[in-house]
This record gives structure tokens, C-alpha cells and sequence, in this order.
């Protein structure tokens, strides 16, 4: 496995060839997938209950399974994260259950599937095609970001991971916000555009431009055909 | 007694708006983003867009500070010796024109601490006791005391403003949010590199009428605390 990483060419992205300089291994790089969650995803989950459309998001299941499958194949690590509140809701703020009830779809409360956004319930499980592996990071967090309150730093440290591929939903809010943060940490990501959806496409179009301004002011865009091909 | 500021959703959600619990935050009115002869402006982009948040920054100074409102204000900068400063961070700031961060500039060395360029703008100056907040990254919660400053003032509030929207602001305003503090963009004061940024932003933060928090002019805040007095 030492051997082979450093065979890997740069991944062709915008608005550079990732990573920076060239260093890419399984031994220094995640895999990170999003808030794959049913919650997100499906059609009865929280967003859909709050009149978000879930299609964009269930749209890019397939693309990031079929990367899952190429990176766990060559060796990458993979974290998986869940957006979700405990059971008590002693770590959802005021004004995030606040905000959820305008839309009748209030954090904590029962809908179609179960206490919404609420750890353990059927909603909150992560979409059967992307079932996280044994052995395999997952990460739950009350916020957007996957840094604050969890122990996602941590484990990248831990592991000697120096390079992230950002996929998952959505893009301009949960996806987005761990990908600035992990950027100011000194990770250096690159996001995959066809395996990560907004509920709005315009949306999805902008973070993308605010990613690529400054020559990659926090890293990289690219499709995930470049990084299957780069790794194979 | 309930206070709210109308805009996205009156705000604060729940109408407690004193001054004891709420604090504007000026992100990064530095001229290094500002000002000319600053890294921005070096890099050839129209710092008009960026200066308009200048004027209503400064007018809302002047409202909130006899109120007694904490004020902060924070600064994008690395250590001199560059220790804090990112790799791939370095590169990239590299490759558009050659001159990066650090490299000497017409004033002094671009987003490094201490350099004539690095200040806030002179509109903008911190008066004394207001807090300053030097930051590495784009967040301003990151690598920073900003979260125990804010927990230890008693602070649950935040009105956001400065530059760029896109950047700083969002990373700040997502991040703040997380953290449960109840947050509002004044979109006057604000300003991104190019305005259709600046539009988008906005556009993203109006999602879900307001999902990181409220949006409003501030002339609905200035309106709001003059109407009480």
C-alpha cells in the first residue's frame, strides 16, 4: 500500500490539480460522506417535511456508491457522518427547534418516519445503498459543521490524514460548512460535484463558484469519474 | 419586554434583545481587504465592493456603542514567522499573481500581523475595550478565544457584518450558528469581492426563511433601538 501511493496522478479539478502538492495516499487521504441520511434523503424524511425537494439530494445516492466502492476498494479511509439531535434534545439549541416548528416539521417531534432528526430513529439512519462498513468512522453531530462538538479532528489526526473528498448533502449547508472548517484546519479538500445535492440546483451552482474563487480558496472541485480514474 | 428587528424573521426569535446579551461582530474591515494597497487590491479586484459595508458599519457603530452593546472586531492574519500558516494555504494564495501571503506589498506583507495593511480600516478603528479578535482562518472561532469571550459575557446574540460575505461572514455566521448563538446578517454591511457573490450568499442564507438565522438592513436594526429609546 506504501508503495503504491505515490503512483497516484493528481486528480484533474477545478481550479487546481488535487492535492496541491501531489501527495495522496490511502494511508493520508478520507473519504467523507455527509448526512446521507433518510432524514435528508427520502421522501418522507425531515426535509421533505419542511416542502424541501429530497430528489436533488436522492439523485446522488448512486454517483457516491459507486465512489464509495473505488475508494474502499483501494484502501481509503471512510467517515460517514449524521446530523441529529439526542433523545432529550439537551443539545439542540432554542432557536434551531424554533426555527424547525414555522415549517410543522419541529426537531424532536414524530413524522413519517419517526422522531425527526433524532438519534435512533428510522429517519436518521443513513440510506441503505451507503451502509457504513464495520470499522468505519461515523461521526454524529448537532450542528451543520461535523468539527464542533464531535470528535472528527481527532480521528483525522489520529489517522495521519492530511487530504479530504467532500461528498453528501447538502451542499451549501451541512457539506459546505465542514468543508470551510476543515479547510482553515490546513485539510486540503476537494469536493465532488455530482455526489452532493441542494435542495435548490442555483444553490448547489454557487457554492461551487465560492469554492473554486481565489484559485481554491477552500480547495478543489471535480467529478467523481477524475478520482475513480486517478485511483485505479 | 420583547425587541424585534424585522427582516427574514423578526429577530431575535424570541424578542430577548438587550444589550447585555447581544454583540455586533466587524469581520475582517482590514485593508488588506478594504483598503488600497492591500492584498485584495493587489489582486485586482474592485475594492468598491468590499468599502460599501464601510458607511453602514460606521453608522451602526455610532448607534450601538452609547447603547453599550459589545463590540468586536476581528482580523485575518498570520504570525510573522508564518508558523500558523497553512501549506496548501500558502500555495494557493501563491498562484494568482506570484505574490502571496507574506510577500511584501506596496504598504508591508500581506496578511501578516502587525504590518500597516493587516489594520482595520481608520473608519473602522476598535475604540478602546472593544474586543479584537486575530484569526488564521476564515472562521473567526477557530484557533480563537472568540467562543469563551462571547460565553463569558453572557453574550447569545450576534449581529454580523464585514467582509466578504462569502468568505469570513459565511464561515463565521455557519459557525456561530452551530453554536447556538442567534445570529443576524446585515447585508448592507457587507460586501463580497464581486457583488454577485455577495447575492448569492444571500440567497443561500435565505434558505428555510432563515436556517443559520434572520437577515436584515440596517436601517431596520438602527429603527428598531431608536424606536425603544
Amino acid at each position: 500500500m506504501k508503495d503504491r501511493a505515490t503512483d497516484f496522478p493528481q486528480v484533474a479539478a477545478r481550479p487546481y490539480a488535487w492535492p496541491f502538492d501531489g501527495r495522496f495516499s490511502p494511508a493520508d487521504t478520507a473519504l467523507i460522506i455527509i448526512d446521507m441520511q433518510i432524514d435528508f434523503c427520502g421522501l418522507d424524511g425531515w426535509c421533505a417535511q419542511c416542502q424541501g425537494d429530497p430528489l436533488p439530494m436522492a439523485a446522488v445516492i448512486e454517483p457516491t456508491r459507486r465512489l464509495l466502492d473505488s475508494m474502499r476498494a483501494a484502501g481509503f479511509l471512510v467517515i460517514h457522518t449524521r446530523e441529529g439531535h439526542r433523545e432529550d434534545l439537551s443539545d439542540l439549541p432554542e432557536n434551531k427547534r424554533w426555527r424547525s416548528a414555522r415549517f410543522n416539521a419541529e426537531i424532536g417531534t414524530t413524522g413519517p418516519c419517526g422522531r425527526m432528526l433524532t438519534r435512533g430513529a428510522p429517519g436518521w439512519e443513513i440510506v441503505p445503498e451507503l451502509t457504513p462498513l464495520p470499522g468505519e468512522p461515523i461521526v454524529d453531530k448537532p450542528g451543520k459543521g461535523s468539527f464542533y462538538a464531535t470528535d472528527l479532528e481527532h480521528i483525522l489526526r489520529t489517522r495521519g490524514i492530511r487530504n479530504l473528498v467532500f461528498t453528501g448533502v447538502t451542499t451549501d449547508c451541512c457539506v459546505h460548512t465542514t468543508m470551510r472548517d476543515a479547510n482553515d484546519r490546513g485539510f486540503e479538500c476537494m469536493l465532488i460535484e455530482d455526489c452532493c445535492a441542494a435542495t435548490l440546483p442555483h444553490n448547489h451552482a454557487s457554492i461551487m463558484a465560492f469554492t473554486e474563487m481565489g484559485h481554491g480558496i477552500f480547495g478543489t472541485v471535480a467529478h467523481s469519474k477524475a478520482l475513480i480514474e486517478a485511483i485505479s | 419586554m420583547t425587541l424585534h428587528v424585522p427582516g427574514l424573521y423578526p429577530w431575535p426569535f424570541d424578542g430577548d434583545l438587550r444589550p447585555e446579551n447581544t454583540a455586533l461582530i466587524v469581520i475582517d474591515m482590514q485593508i488588506d481587504f478594504c483598503g488600497e494597497g492591500g492584498w485584495v487590491h493587489s489582486l485586482g479586484v474592485e475594492i468598491a465592493n468590499t468599502r460599501r459595508a464601510i458607511g453602514p458599519i460606521a453608522s451602526l457603530l455610532e448607534t450601538l456603542r452609547p447603547l453599550g452593546y459589545t463590540i468586536i472586531h476581528t482580523r485575518e492574519g498570520h504570525r510573522p514567522d508564518l508558523s500558523d500558516l497553512p501549506a496548501n494555504k500558502a500555495w494557493r494564495s501563491a498562484q494568482i499573481n506570484g505574490k502571496g501571503i507574506g510577500a511584501k506589498g506596496p504598504l508591508g506583507r500581506f496578511l501578516v500581523r502587525g504590518e500597516p495593511n493587516w489594520d482595520i480600516v481608520p473608519e473602522l478603528a476598535p475604540a478602546p475595550g472593544e474586543i479584537v479578535i486575530d484569526k488564521s482562518g476564515k472562521g473567526s472561532f477557530h484557533g480563537t478565544d472568540l467562543e469563551a469571550i462571547m460565553r463569558l459575557g453572557g453574550i447569545r446574540n450576534l449581529i454580523v457584518t464585514g467582509v466578504t460575505t462569502d468568505c469570513c461572514v459565511q464561515s463565521t455566521l455557519r459557525d456561530a450558528n452551530d453554536r447556538g448563538f442567534e445570529c443576524i446578517l446585515l447585508e448592507d454591511c457587507c460586501g463580497a469581492a464581486t457583488a454577485d457573490h455577495h447575492e448569492r450568499q444571500i440567497d443561500i442564507f435565505r434558505i428555510m426563511d432563515g436556517l443559520y438565522g434572520s437577515i436584515a438592513h440596517s436601517r431596520d436594526l438602527i429603527g428598531t433601538l431608536e424606536a425603544k429609546v
